[in-house]
């Protein structure tokens, strides 16, 4: 499966260096319309602006975290359709049952790979060839 | 109100201390036996209250558990700011590897790739040394709320007794307080 390359995807992390290994990593894959948010906070209100086509959040950061960003993604009728990974650290199985149960889309643990990063994002667009 | 029932742990084992003293003035069985129990008891209290200012004092330094965070979180920052450094020069790696053929750009792109993908420890580390730094703090709020329990303890505070090369050993320095180079080579130079 191929890689939509003119998608908009929203990255989250409040950890500047992941944020700008993301964007790197999606620029390898030929993803450029990437826009950044330090929290979940900011993600929502950038998303609300303006929709994107794919979300990539951190789960652990404050105030609001990447699983309270989802909740909100979810229960937004503007956004709720849109595709959702998570790229965390926290690893438990109730971590994953929470996400899941949450409506996430896909769910990487860090540290993570391109071709990780890669598969995950071509799974969440199952329909794209 | 019994005087017992408004003993502060801070008085404990000098009341301590006058009931075995009242109790050996005593003629009574069995005497030997509750007086060791409370001498036993008022030691203990003494040792714990020198433990408490010890750790407060951490080896003469009344900031230990401060310090020592400030120390984990220029970790933090020293690490990303390195990890900043290699990705800026992977970054020109990548700009290098699009004006070259085909062949040695896809090593290099490959190359760039390993170098992101391991950046990511940063990440990790991070979180890592954050649960760490909020645990001390969890910890030095806990001690400090024991030690406030045991009253002053300004007495039992452990000097540092390093001296000669040994009381040198300080560093590294904290980014916020440490001395420039511009500042040694002047400090240098005026030394003669």
């Amino acid at each position: 499966m191929s890689l939509n390359k003119n998608m908009r995807v929203v990255i989250v992390d409040d950890y500047t260096t992941m944020l700008r290994i993301l964007r790197n990593l999606l620029r390898q894959l030929e993803i450029n319309n990437v826009d950044e948010a330090n929290d979940g906070d900011t993600a929502y209100h950038l998303m609300q602006k303006n929709p994107p086509d794919l979300v990539i959040s951190d789960w652990n950061m404050a105030p609001v975290t990447g699983l309270d960003l989802l909740k909100r993604v979810r229960a937004d009728a503007k956004l709720k359709h849109i595709p959702f990974i998570m790229v965390t650290a926290e690893s438990k199985t109730e971590n994953v049952v929470a996400a899941k149960q949450a409506g996430v889309s896909n769910y990487i643990v860090k540290p993570f790979n391109a071709d990780t990063l890669r598969a995950k994002i071509v799974s969440v667009f199952p329909a794209m060839v | 109100m019994s005087q017992s029932a408004n003993l502060q742990l801070p008085d404990a084992h000098g009341y301590l201390d006058r009931v075995i003293g009242e109790l050996r003035a005593i003629e009574a069985p069995h005497k030997n036996t509750l007086v060791s129990v409370l001498e036993y008891l008022s030691s203990h209290i003494r040792a714990t209250r020198s433990e408490i200012g010890a750790l407060r004092s951490g080896s003469g330094n009344p900031q230990m558990f401060s310090t020592t965070t400030d120390e984990l979180e220029e970790i933090v920052t020293e690490t990303a700011r390195a990890t900043n450094k290699i990705m800026d020069a992977a970054e020109a790696v990548e700009k290098v590897a699009a004006t070259l053929e085909p062949g040695p750009a896809n090593a290099l792109m490959d190359a760039t790739t390993s170098i992101y993908e391991a950046s990511a420890f940063q990440d990790i580390t991070g979180q890592r040394i954050t649960k760490i730094v909020r645990g001390l703090q969890s910890l030095e709020e806990k001690l400090n709320a024991l030690a406030t329990a045991f009253g002053p303890l300004d007495e039992n505070f452990v000097a540092d007794t390093r001296e000669g090369d040994a009381a040198l050993l300080n560093g590294p320095q904290m980014e916020k307080t440490a001395a420039s180079q511009t500042d040694i080579d002047a400090l240098f130079a005026s030394l003669g």
